[in-house]
């Protein structure tokens, strides 16, 4: 057996080592990425998270402000109310309850949020108050249309 | 036998400082030696009220002639409201036709007054306003007076409807959302429901003629069926868009036939649609009208049309085909038509030229 090197085999060791160079930048790139995408994304996520908790939780706590309110006047005084009302109230405090305020990847969260908005209005309407919660975009654009 | 129709242009009235949006005839009136009534209103904020003259001979409208020959000379010494109730007092032709300003409902919207409805019973008269509320106004007297304003839409309202026992109330607005009100002993209104479903602006809301269904056309290109559920739940049981045969951009208008098993929709996509339920008829026809079962359109071509179901049997489905073309119906763009209430054949224009029209389909010899 002949203990010098094959030239083939050099001359495929000289070749592989510049094809491995493509694929070890690349791998070193996507793994440089990965890490900084891993960390930008985190960091974004929180902000997301504070920012949507932030006024989740605000909004939330406004309607339970109402309700605590309403629920109280109604004990107070059950004859002003008219049971219509007074069912939407207590509709309006199961939702709130049911809100899963923990589990933010639920998929009931915008359903139960948007059936809060509407039971909010349509009492507001039937109490004749002008509530507002300040904190959620309105419905429409602001742009005029006139038809 | 299919007969011909025209439309006789009757009489032209005019006193709204602004385009007329649209108009509602009173249900309770037209039958029963009751003289026709009908409301339109108007960019200009206010709602008018009109009667017609109950004439039996047209001596009354030649009286009004002459009057309207001493009142042009008086002219210059009338302002205002007095020159227009007597201009209103004049027909275009000799025809008994002669409606008159009867009220001028204002200084209670604060912008346009979109569209109005009376209640079944004719007592109270329902006005949507781009002010974001909803008048209800009862007639007291000579006089209308606003009895009560529903808030609850946060901007434009744009229609406004009675369910058939007039127990329930239903208005819609640019703020994507339709509302259903109860209507309370004592002029009282409580809000039954709040409906989300349109992803923008919805145009019109009409309930069934027989049934306590809600329709809502949008210009998010669908019409949504609404229905309750037992107690005030209230939800969406349809949607007619695009993927099922419906319109390609803003639905208009819609309106029903008398026994409620078709409904015609209008869109800017320049198609009406005939729509038609399973439902059997819930309405015994007393009798023939040949003339029920017509379609009229007002279009922003400013003209007026007829359309009547074909049945010239070539195709296995109903088809419908147009008999009149009223063109130049009006100098600008027609808003509203409104066929007259009982068996009057009276029909109602209401345009962007600020005036509203009376017609009368006669049958063509």
């Amino acid at each position: 057996m002949d203990p010098r090197p094959d030239p083939a085999d050099a001359v495929a060791d000289l070749f592989d080592s510049s094809l491995n160079l493509e694929d070890a930048h690349f791998k070193e790139g996507y793994a440089e990425g990965y890490d900084y995408g891993l960390e930008a994304g985190r960091e974004e996520a929180r902000q997301v998270g504070l920012k949507v908790g932030f006024e989740t939780g605000e909004e939330l706590g406004f309607y339970r402000g109402c309700v605590d309110v309403w629920s109280s006047a109604i004990r107070v005084d059950p004859e002003r109310f008219s049971s219509r009302v007074q069912k939407s109230v207590k509709t309006m405090e199961l939702l709130l309850e049911r809100y899963p305020v923990l589990d933010p990847e639920n998929e009931s969260v915008q359903e139960i949020m948007g059936d809060l908005r509407l039971k909010f209005k349509a009492i507001c309407a039937s109490l004749g108050v002008k509530l507002e919660y300040k904190g959620y975009p309105k419905s429409a654009d602001d742009k005029n249309m006139e038809f | 036998m299919e007969l011909d129709w025209e439309l006789r242009e009757l009489q032209t009235l005019e006193g709204h400082k602004d385009r007329v949006w649209s108009v509602a005839w009173n249900p309770a009136t037209g039958v029963a030696g009751i003289p026709p009534m009908f409301a339109s209103c108007s960019g200009d904020k206010t709602v008018r009220v009109w009667e017609q003259t109950p004439s039996s001979s047209s001596w009354d409208c030649k009286v009004g002639f002459l009057t309207s020959a001493t009142a042009f000379m008086m002219f210059r010494f009338l302002r205002g409201e007095m020159w227009l109730s007597l201009h209103a007092l004049w027909c275009v032709d000799d025809g008994n036709c002669c409606v008159h300003l009867r009220a001028v409902l204002d200084e209670t919207h604060t912008r346009t007054v979109r569209s109005c409805a009376w209640s079944p019973s004719g007592k109270l008269l329902a006005t949507a306003s781009f002010d974001a509320t909803t008048g209800i106004w009862e007639n007291v007297g000579d006089d209308f007076e606003c009895v009560s304003t529903l808030e609850g839409h946060e901007n434009e309202v744009k229609s406004v409807s009675w369910n058939a026992s007039g127990s329930l109330l239903a208005t819609c607005g640019r703020d994507k959302s339709v509302w259903i009100w109860e209507v309370l002993p004592g002029k009282e209104f409580e809000c039954a429901s709040v409906l989300q479903g349109h992803t923008q602006d919805v145009k019109m809301v009409m309930w069934h003629p027989t049934m306590d269904i809600l329709f809502s056309c949008s210009y998010d290109n669908s019409v949504k069926v609404w229905a309750e559920d037992g107690d005030d739940d209230w939800h969406c049981v349809q949607t007619l868009n695009e993927a099922n045969n419906g319109h390609s951009s803003t639905v208009w208008a819609l309106s029903f036939n008398g026994s409620g098993d078709k409904m015609v929709t209008c869109s800017d996509d320049l198609t009406m649609k005939i729509w038609g339920t399973d439902l059997k008829k819930m309405m015994s026809e007393d009798g023939y009208a040949p003339w029920k079962g017509l379609i009229v359109t007002g279009a922003a071509d400013d003209a007026i049309r007829l359309f009547v179901e074909s049945k010239d049997g070539s195709v296995d489905e109903p088809s419908y085909k147009m008999i009149l073309r009223k063109e130049k119906a009006h100098d600008m763009d027609v808003n509203s038509v409104q066929w007259g209430p009982g068996e009057t054949r009276l029909l109602a224009s209401a345009s962007d030229d600020g005036t509203i029209k009376i017609w009368e389909l006669q049958p063509v010899a």
